[in-house]
């Protein structure tokens, strides 16, 4: 039986922790989630002699006093997991910021090592670091390392062997005399509790009660020493903001913290800060109060260019290796029931998704780059005010613009927002950023209906009415539902940096086998219920009749007549016909025959579904957005109200079922889930009906 | 009483008081930006409405209602 040792990575973002991880030689690495939330959670495995040492990966964390459900995380992994032994990374060059929250790990008084990263910049600086002298001043073991050139990193793991073996060092680090005195004072009353028995249990309580720590204080709220306690508390807040003229005993410990830190940094630390450093030199450009804003918008067409264009010929290949496999395989297999689910079912319709896979990791793939090299948050800076006025934020921009693309990766990347409330908002308003499965509809519908009018326009305009509506949308939510609720932006710009290929490399691979897991469960189930939906129950009378009628024609276009109006008539006739009926008058206010309020339903399943629903309907067979015929058909079935009205509908109304879904794992309260669900397709009726009313009004 | 706000680019200043509420406080706090902190204004947006400053070697961006509910002085008082 080995040993186990079991190890928290934290630090504050931006310092270089998984380039740390990447770097570790013959380390195994495990991703998953923490329990119950969707913060992604980084295991690490390693094996050194007789030892197991697991390593667990903590989101980034700016200080215990967390803010962000993500420090909440890492917060509670800290208070309350079983662990042996914290490795604190920390960026060399803000070594005092980062210093900050250090000393806060130091209360806690477990075995804890610093991990002092990106040496290697401080020694280009010309800089020298004490480590002897930070470890004599800290009083915990301290590592030089510099993951990008790989030093030091394997000499972490002979520390925490080292470390493990020996009992944890006395603590070296101790605030203002009159703050110690009350520490101990509260420490003594805690400890009459069976909880906080220890001294050092009792001493980081009394700090974290000191430092007006709520979670700190819900662990003592029920215990029979509360009052005791609460009321000790009561007077030495008081006693000490007047004796250190602060309104708050939490500014108290922070201005101590920052003072030792920043002591302990000029006494170990030895560097010149340059000016005009290649940082400062490229934030001269990229955030300048003029060019900065045209820049980052050539840097997103740019970006959705090389995801449309370089991301269309693998969607080709994919899209082709589908349907040659179920054509293939519809010929193989024995004909049946099963057949007909696999090759008209269930692979076509993953098919339809897994070919979006390209677009979507050559998105993430520079939305990464973005993220690694520092220019995400100037890109957040440069549109914060502007997404200001909408109730949204800077970081905003980024989800919202992926939502052109394809709604799932841009849910995902709503997760750069940390505020929840923020992050919220900004989910709710992506559905109305028109995706790209979408653009078939409206090509059919502008080309049936504007054929007199420039079509790019029509759908130019079709888009940005989308994104100005799920603007305005946002600000309505915001007023509405978190009203007088602040909206601060406080946000590091950590230095350009160039990336690390092997990160986004893993990042990449573990994104793609998720989504292939989805594709392969979720949306084949859906699609094997449209299928069924839609092909049974089965009119054997019928499917006779036609078939004799079919026989006794040989003109081959009467043929394919014939069989197009058996598909129709067939789809009148299934569940999902009789489901188009049963909601039509829903739709009937809008002029929708069962028809459209058909592939409206059906394109909650994909939004791609829309088009080919429509050209089944209309018993065209194997329409395509392209069709002549259909959009003929279309225009003679469809009167123009209803066309605007369809449109407006498809623009604001629920996602498609890859999309939901990703919202629901991202989103874990039932609340928001509901409301998600039937706000937009409310919204989308209401205006469709509004639209649909004044056109008629205007004659049309 | 002059604030973040109040200063021009490459301005230098002396952090004296934080107005801020918990928990943009605290936040702000863990960056660095504490009493006694010596700031630079790197840049702002066009229409001074959000703010990059420069402390510790750290660069935070700050909202106009965040950057005016810092309190500063001159770096030779």
């Amino acid at each position: 039986m080995n040993d186990e040792i079991k190890v928290a990575i934290v630090g504050q973002p931006n310092v270089g922790k998984s380039s740390i991880i990447n770097a570790l030689s013959n380390a195994e690495l495990h991703v998953g989630n923490f329990s119950g939330v969707t913060v992604e959670k980084k295991e690490v495995f390693l094996k050194r002699d007789i030892y197991d040492i697991k390593m667990t990966d903590l989101p980034g964390i700016y200080a215990l006093n967390a803010y962000t459900p993500e420090e909440q995380v890492a917060k509670d992994f800290l208070l309350n997991e079983d662990y042996d032994i914290i490795l604190n990374v920390v960026d060399a060059n803000t070594l005092s910021r980062n210093l900050i929250f250090t000393m806060q790990l130091l209360d806690i008084h477990k075995k804890t090592i610093l991990v002092l990263n990106m040496v290697d910049e401080i020694a280009k600086k010309g800089g020298s670091i004490d480590k002897s002298k930070i470890e004599k001043l800290l009083g915990i073991p301290v590592i030089l390392t510099s993951a990008k050139e790989k030093r030091g990193v394997d000499e972490i793991i002979s520390e925490i062997i080292k470390l493990h073996k020996i009992p944890v060092a006395k603590n070296k680090v101790f605030y203002n005399q009159k703050i110690e005195q009350r520490v101990e004072e509260l420490a003594k009353i805690l400890r009459k509790s069976p909880h906080f028995q220890s001294h050092d249990v009792s001493r980081f309580m009394a700090i974290r009660l000191l430092d007006r720590d709520e979670d700190a204080y819900k662990m003592i709220h029920d215990l029979p020493i509360f009052i005791e306690v609460h009321n000790a508390l009561e007077k030495m807040y008081k006693e000490l903001e007047s004796e250190f003229d602060e309104e708050s005993t939490t500014d108290i410990l922070a201005n101590e913290r920052a003072a030792i830190s920043y002591n302990l940094q000029m006494e170990t630390i030895d560097v010149d800060e340059e000016e005009g450093s290649l940082s400062e030199k490229l934030d001269n450009f990229l955030i300048h109060p003029i060019l900065g804003l045209p820049i980052f918008l050539f840097f997103m067409w740019a970006l959705f260019q090389l995801t449309f264009v370089l991301g269309n010929y693998p969607m080709n290949i994919i899209g082709a290796i589908f349907s040659e496999t179920s054509s293939f395989l519809a010929d193989f297999l024995p004909k049946g029931i099963f057949n007909s689910v696999l090759t008209e079912g269930i692979l076509p319709a993953v098919g339809a998704i897994v070919m979006f896979l390209p677009n979507i990791l050559i998105l993430f793939l520079g939305l990464n780059l973005l993220e690694q090299t520092g220019y995400m948050s100037r890109a957040a800076y440069l549109m914060d005010g502007f997404l200001k006025r909408f109730g949204l934020q800077g970081k905003a921009f980024v989800p919202l613009v992926s939502g052109f693309g394809c709604t799932v990766p841009a849910y995902m990347a709503a997760r750069t927002l940390k505020n929840p409330k923020d992050r919220i908002i900004t989910m709710l308003v992506l559905g109305f950023m028109s995706c790209g499965a979408r653009l078939p509809i409206y090509v059919l519908l502008v080309s049936a209906f504007f054929a007199n009018h420039n079509p790019g326009n029509v759908l130019f305009l079709i888009y940005i009415s989308g994104a100005f509506l799920g603007l305005v949308v946002a600000k309505i939510l915001r007023t509405v539902l978190f009203k007088g609720e602040p909206e601060p932006f406080v946000m590091e710009m950590p230095p350009y940096r160039f990336p690390s290929f092997k990160a986004i490399g893993m990042d990449l691979w573990i994104k793609t086998k998720m989504f292939l897991k989805k594709a392969g469960t979720f949306i084949a189930v859906a699609a094997m219920a449209i299928w069924f939906l839609s092909s049974y129950p089965v009119n054997n009378k019928m499917v006779q009749n036609y078939n004799a009628k079919i026989e006794q024609t040989t003109n081959i276009g009467k043929k394919q007549n014939l069989k197009n109006e058996l598909k129709a008539k067939s789809l009148e006739d299934s569940y999902l016909g009789s489901v188009g009926k049963f909601i039509q008058p829903v739709f009937a206010p809008l002029g929708f025959d069962w028809r459209l309020s058909v592939a409206v339903i059906a394109g909650l399943s994909a939004k791609e579904v829309v088009v080919s629903t429509l050209g089944t309907l209309y018993a065209m067979g194997g329409a395509s957005e392209k069709s002549k015929g259909l959009i003929s058909k279309i225009r003679q079935n469809v009167d123009f109200k209803s066309a605007i009205a369809l449109i407006i509908i498809i623009m604001i109304y629920s996602p498609c079922l890859a999309a939901m879904g990703t919202f629901y794992a991202e989103v874990p309260q039932w609340a928001w889930r509901i409301f998600y669900t039937i706000y937009p397709n409310v919204v989308a009726w209401l205006l469709a009906f509004g639209v649909y009313k004044t056109l008629a009004l205007m004659g049309y | 009483m002059k604030r973040i706000s109040d200063l021009e680019i490459d301005e230098e200043a002396v952090v004296v008081k934080i107005y801020a509420k918990e928990p943009i406080k605290g936040r702000l706090l863990s960056m660095g930006i504490v009493k006694g902190a010596k700031v630079k204004i790197i840049a702002h947006t066009l229409a001074r409405q959000t703010w990059d400053i420069l402390s510790n070697n750290t660069k935070v961006a700050l909202r106009e209602e965040e950057a005016s509910s810092i309190e500063v002085k001159s770096i030779y008082e």
